[in-house]
Formats: C-alpha cells, structure tokens, sequence
C-alpha cells in the first residue's frame, strides 16, 4: 500500500475542483463575468453624481436676465431641460408625474428686482422621492442663483455674496463616486465569488453523495477542508486581480497603494468568505439553501460595510453592529489603499480585527465541518 | 487466516438514533474470499452497519474490526483496506469514466505506472472500456454500478463493503454484476454485500438475516432455510381471509400469520402451536397442510411480519 503524502491528496481534490468548475457553465459564468458585469453596472449605472437633473422652467419675466439665470443652470452640467410648464400649477403636475426632476419660476419682476437691488424671489420646487439627490439638485440650484444673483446685482445680496464658503475635498478631489464605488465592487466581487463558490462546492458533494466517498479515504479531515477552500481562494484571487485590472485600465481609478498590501488583506479577508461558505455548507442540505443564507448575510454585510451608505450617517445601535462586520474593514482598507495609498500602518486598525474575526469564523467552520462529517 | 483474525470482525454492536434502535448486539465475521450477504428489509439497521465498519458512524457499544483495525479508533488504518460502495450512485457525474477513476487512485495514493495497470483490468472486467471518455451521469444504471465498484477496487482493497449494489440494476446487468463479485472472492477479497432482495440470496456462500437490529438468523441459504426453527403451514380456501383475520386478532400466541394472495403461511415451532393453530380454525372453509418452507418463507416467517414489504 503505497501511503499517500500530505500534500498531494490536497492536490489532487483542487485540481478535480478545477476540472469540475471549467466544465460547468454555470459556475465558469459566475467566475468569469460576474466581475465584468459588477463592475459595469455599478460603475456606470449606479452613478450617484448628479446628472441629467431635468429642469423645468417657468420663465415668466422673459428678460435678457432671466434667460441668463435658465443658461447658467444648463451650463452647470447637472440640468438639462425639461418639458416646458405654461402656468405656475404646471410645475407641480410635472414632478407628480415624473417628467422633470426640479422646476423653477421666475416671476414677471425679477429682472427689475435685480436692477433695483432688491431681493429677488425665484420659486425652486424639487422632487423629493429621492431625498438624497434631491437634497444636491437644490443646493445645486441654490448656488447657481446666488451667483447669479451677485452677478446681476447692483448691491449685496443680503450679504451673502461676501461669506461664500470654499470646501475643498482630499482624495478623490472631485468627489467622483465612482472612485469610491470601484474599489467597493473589487471587495463585493472577491467576497461574492470565495464564499458562494465554496458552500456550493461543499453542498454540491454532499448532494451527489461523493462527500462521503471521500470521507471513506483516506483523506484527512484537514486536508478536505484544504482541498475544498483553496480552488475558491485561487479564484477569488484571480477575480481580484482582473477587476483590479479593470478599475485601472477602464476606470482610471488610482491605486495609489501597494498591490502587495491589497493581496495580503485580501488574503486575510479570505478567511472570513471561505469559513462563511463552509459555514453555510454545514446548515444547508441543498445548494440553494446554501445559497440562500449565504445571501441572507451578504445583502446585511453590504448594506452594512458603507459601500452605499456613510457608516457615520447610521443609528447609533447599528454603527455598533457595523463593528462586528468583517465588510466594513475590508471596504475601508481596500478603499484606503486604491485612494489614499494606504500603507500596512495606516490599515493596522482595520487589519487586526479583520483579522481576529477571520480567525474565529473560520475555526468555527472547520469546527462545525468536522463535527458535521463525522 | 492471520493472526489479526477475519477480514470483517463484528462483535456486539449497537447503535442507536434517538430512542430508535438501529443496531441491537449484532455480531458477525467474514473470513478471506468469502462473500457474506447481508440480508433485510429497509430499516433492518444494514447500512448502519456498513457504515460503522467504514468509519462514518461511532457505535454505542461493542466492536467493529477491518483486518485488525478497529473502525471508530484506527479509521484510517481501516479506510487503506477498505472499500465502500454506498446505495446511492456516489461518484462525480460531470467528470467522465477515466476522470472519476483517476481521481480515486490519486485520492488513494495509487501512483501512476500502477494505476494504468489496474484501471485496463477494471476496464476489462466491468466492460467500461470503449465508455472511458463517456461522463458518469451519463452512463446507465448498470454501468453506474460497475464504474462505482471499479473505483471502490482502485486502491486493492482486502475488504469490499457494499451497500445493494444491484438496486435499481436491470436483470441481465445484475447477473453480471454478481460474476464480477464472485470473481472478487476467488482472488481472496472479503466481501460484505447487503440486498433487500430474497432472490439474491442464493447467490451467497453465507447469508446473515438483519431485522431490527438483530441477527435472526445465520448460515449458507439452504441451512437457514432448512434450519429454522419454524415450520409452516399453507391454508387456503374460501375462508382464507377469514382465518388470516382470526389468526391475527386471536390466535394462539407465538405464531404469525402472513397473507400471499390467495394464501395465508402461518409460522410456528410447535406441535402444540400447530394443533391450536388447527383448533382455532375449525369450522372455516380452509384446507391447512404442512408446507416444507422455501428460503424466502423461511425468511419471512423469521422476520416475522409487518415489515415485510420488500419480499
């Protein structure tokens, strides 16, 4: 009896691994389009800079001034016109039914009101469904008419010309959300692709009944857990590297910091995946329970890691249970070091408790795996 | 025989799931090329018996020994010797013939130069030759079967474990099938093999009757057959059903009735149980002989009743 070594067993079960994944279609999809199409669709799609506002404008001063102001708004890059209101009710009936996202009235005297330096009143009404980017549409709107109130002004605009304030923004200067969004996608790819790949994996063998033929080898408990893990590792480490590939090339997202610091995190977030996918494998009978709690915890750790959402804009309750997610430091470190050029002392804070929560999900996976098995 | 003793060394094992009993103190040896037939309806605690001699499950109580090795402390020891073919087809179905059996040498430690070797005479024997390239769950149920058991014998197994192999087979595969098995013991393998089918059983040199976790009978077919303690008689009649009905709900007790279409066999062990038996049907429109049983009455009269469906 030839006694197998420690290594090749695990060799082995990764390769057939391999050859099983390339032979699915579906599993080769995930692998390799989901990065594409993640990456696409938020890059692009879920844009949350403002543009394409539609403006609708009640002109009823119908002055050289008036039309400069309706300009200024065009020329902003955030508006673009909307369908034309012919009475002041118009304004309200076009938002109600969706057809522009903000509208503006300019009353018959704004043009004398300006010349005689008195306060001119220009209406402003914004549609709120959206309060977040209706909330940018009005203060958007809101400069543009104090500039131009200044400009068209004979006298001060009650003063406030004078404490225009300068806000200026580090990092991703032009506030462009897609630097921010990029980054994020890397960290949702890498998580989506190691922990479903695995619980999938590990299901899928419980369901043809070939986890317990190699449970009768001579397999250790270890080294299947090895051989179960590192296929998903390896690709989740190639997904890494492809959608990093792309936010560079394609997005022109700076990565400032070190492609060695962003493996290593990586690798340690890996822990987290790849023992929530053994987790997840060890509670369900089928792949697509499997897939389901593994879902049920992913849709709360994105909501929660401040990919969409600022942690700092949270409930006091749930900013405490943003710390017990592994997404948040993951987020912040990869955000960190594509944007700031973070170094292992800048993500030091992050790292350890990354770390300590990698460390117990997957010990408590293995735990739970063999404990499972046997 | 070694010193290590048989192959398969089973002695008092119990089991439990719950309050349910799966094995019950079952004892049992299968020496060097012998094939041993496990015999049982669904329930009757076979599988939990083959799967503590593979390691997947601890026993409660007594013990469970592969070639020496004891299979709930030494389980790898044992996995190197043994080979285990579960009921359900277990092996990959997206890779193909060569893939599967590969994967299993390599699984096993089996190097390369050997592995080619074995795999033409796996090749040759179980008929799987021109299918090499042909995925798994695209083979039939009866090659399923035999590309199953080439991968169970990649790695020489002294011990063959298999759970109904023949399930769910047609007829002209399972005959083959059970070449292929006996040629396994005349090169020395020791063979457990478990059936729910009471035809099979002749296929045995020796049969072992599971039912409720326990041992209820023990010898070559025609032995447990001849050998049991109980003797039947054969009533039929108008009244058959009748009398079935009578025998059930008041008849003499120790006896057991079981109804085979137009006949009722009534099992007893004796003369007393056969007189009352007669006694108590006196009056109904039924003739009752003495019947010699065949090996599937001797084994339904042994398991005794209502979980008999599978015969």
């Amino acid at each position: 009896m030839t006694r197998p070594t420690y290594f090749h067993p695990v060799a082995h079960l990764v390769r057939k691994e391999f050859l099983q994944v390339f032979r699915d279609p579906a599993l080769l999809r995930m692998v390799l389009l989901l990065p594409v199409v993640q990456l696409f669709v938020f890059g692009y799609a879920a844009n949350t800079d403002l543009k394409n506002v539609r403006l609708s404008v009640l002109d009823e001063s119908r002055s050289r001034e008036s039309r400069r102001l309706v300009e200024a708004f065009y020329q902003s890059g955030v508006f673009i016109p909307g369908p034309a209101p012919s009475r002041p009710d118009d304004i309200e009936r076009l938002l109600t039914e969706g057809k522009a996202e903000i509208g503006i009235r300019i009353p018959a005297g704004y043009a004398r009101d300006l010349a005689e330096g008195k306060q001119a009143i220009v209406g402003v009404l914004v549609d709120g469904v959206n309060s977040s980017s209706a909330g940018r549409a009005q203060g958007y709107a809101e400069q543009i008419l104090l500039r131009e109130a200044v400009r068209g002004s004979a006298g001060p605009v009650e003063g406030r010309a004078r404490i225009e304030g300068e806000t200026r923004f580090y990092y991703n200067p032009e506030l462009r959300s897609r630097h921010y969004m990029v980054p994020g996608i890397v960290v949702l790819i890498i998580t989506i692709i190691s922990s479903m790949l695995t619980g999938a994996a590990v299901v899928r063998e419980r369901e043809t009944g070939t986890l317990e033929q190699l449970l009768v080898s001579p397999l250790s408990p270890a080294q299947l857990i090895a051989g179960k893990t590192i296929p998903f590792a390896i690709l989740a480490f190639a997904d890494l590297a492809f959608a990093t590939t792309i936010a560079v090339l394609w997005f022109r997202i700076p990565l400032e910091g070190s492609v060695l610091l962003l493996a290593f995190v990586a690798l340690l977030f890996l822990l987290v995946t790849l023992g929530g996918g053994l987790l997840a494998s060890t509670v369900s009978a089928t792949q697509q329970q499997a897939m389901f709690t593994l879902w049920f915890f992913l849709v709360f750790g994105i909501l929660l890691s401040g990919f969409f959402y600022p942690i700092e804009n949270m409930p006091r309750a749930i900013r405490y249970l943003t710390y017990v997610n592994p997404l948040r430091y993951m987020m912040s470190m990869v955000r960190g070091i594509f944007l700031r050029g973070a170094a292992l002392p800048d993500v030091w804070p992050d790292l350890w408790k990354l770390s300590l929560i990698g460390i117990a999900m997957f010990s408590l996976a293995v735990f739970r795996f063999r404990k499972r098995v046997r | 025989m070694s010193a290590r003793g048989a192959p398969i060394r089973v002695e008092g094992l119990r089991k439990s799931y719950g309050e349910m009993p799966a094995l019950d103190g079952v004892s049992l040896e299968v020496g060097k090329g012998e094939m041993i037939g496990l015999i049982g309806p669904d329930g009757a605690g076979k599988t939990t018996l083959m799967r503590i001699l593979c390691g997947l499950l601890v026993p409660e109580g007594g013990s469970a020994k592969v070639m020496g090795f004891d299979c709930a402390r030494e389980e790898r020891r044992v996995k190197e010797h043994l080979g285990y073919m579960p009921q359900r087809f277990s092996l990959y179905p997206d890779l193909t013939v060569a893939e599967n059996i590969r994967f299993f040498a390599d699984l096993f430690g089996v190097g390369a130069a050997e592995r080619k070797t074995r795999e033409e005479r796996l090749m040759e024997f179980s008929g799987l030759g021109p299918f090499r390239k042909r995925r798994a769950g695209h083979l039939s149920g009866g090659m399923k079967q035999k590309l199953a058991l080439s991968c169970t014998l990649i790695h020489t197994p002294e011990v063959l474990v298999l759970d109904e192999p023949t399930t769910g087979v047609d007829v002209v595969s399972r005959a083959e099938f059970w070449e292929i098995l006996d040629g396994l013991a005349r090169e020395g393998i020791a063979l457990l093999v478990s059936t729910p089918y009471m035809d099979e059983a002749a296929r045995f040199s020796r049969i072992v009757l599971l039912h409720r976790g326990r041992v209820i009978a023990e010898g070559s077919p025609a032995e447990v057959a001849r050998g049991s303690r109980r003797k039947l008689l054969q009533i039929r009649g108008p009244d058959t059903v009748r009398a079935w009905r009578l025998l059930r709900e008041e008849g003499p007790r120790g006896i057991e009735a079981l109804r085979f279409g137009d006949r009722v066999h009534v099992a007893h062990e004796t003369d007393e149980e056969d007189s009352s038996v007669r006694r108590a049907l006196a009056g109904l429109d039924v003739s009752i002989v003495c019947v010699s049983p065949g090996i599937e009455d001797a084994f339904i009269a042994l398991m005794g009743g209502k979980e008999t469906g599978t015969a």
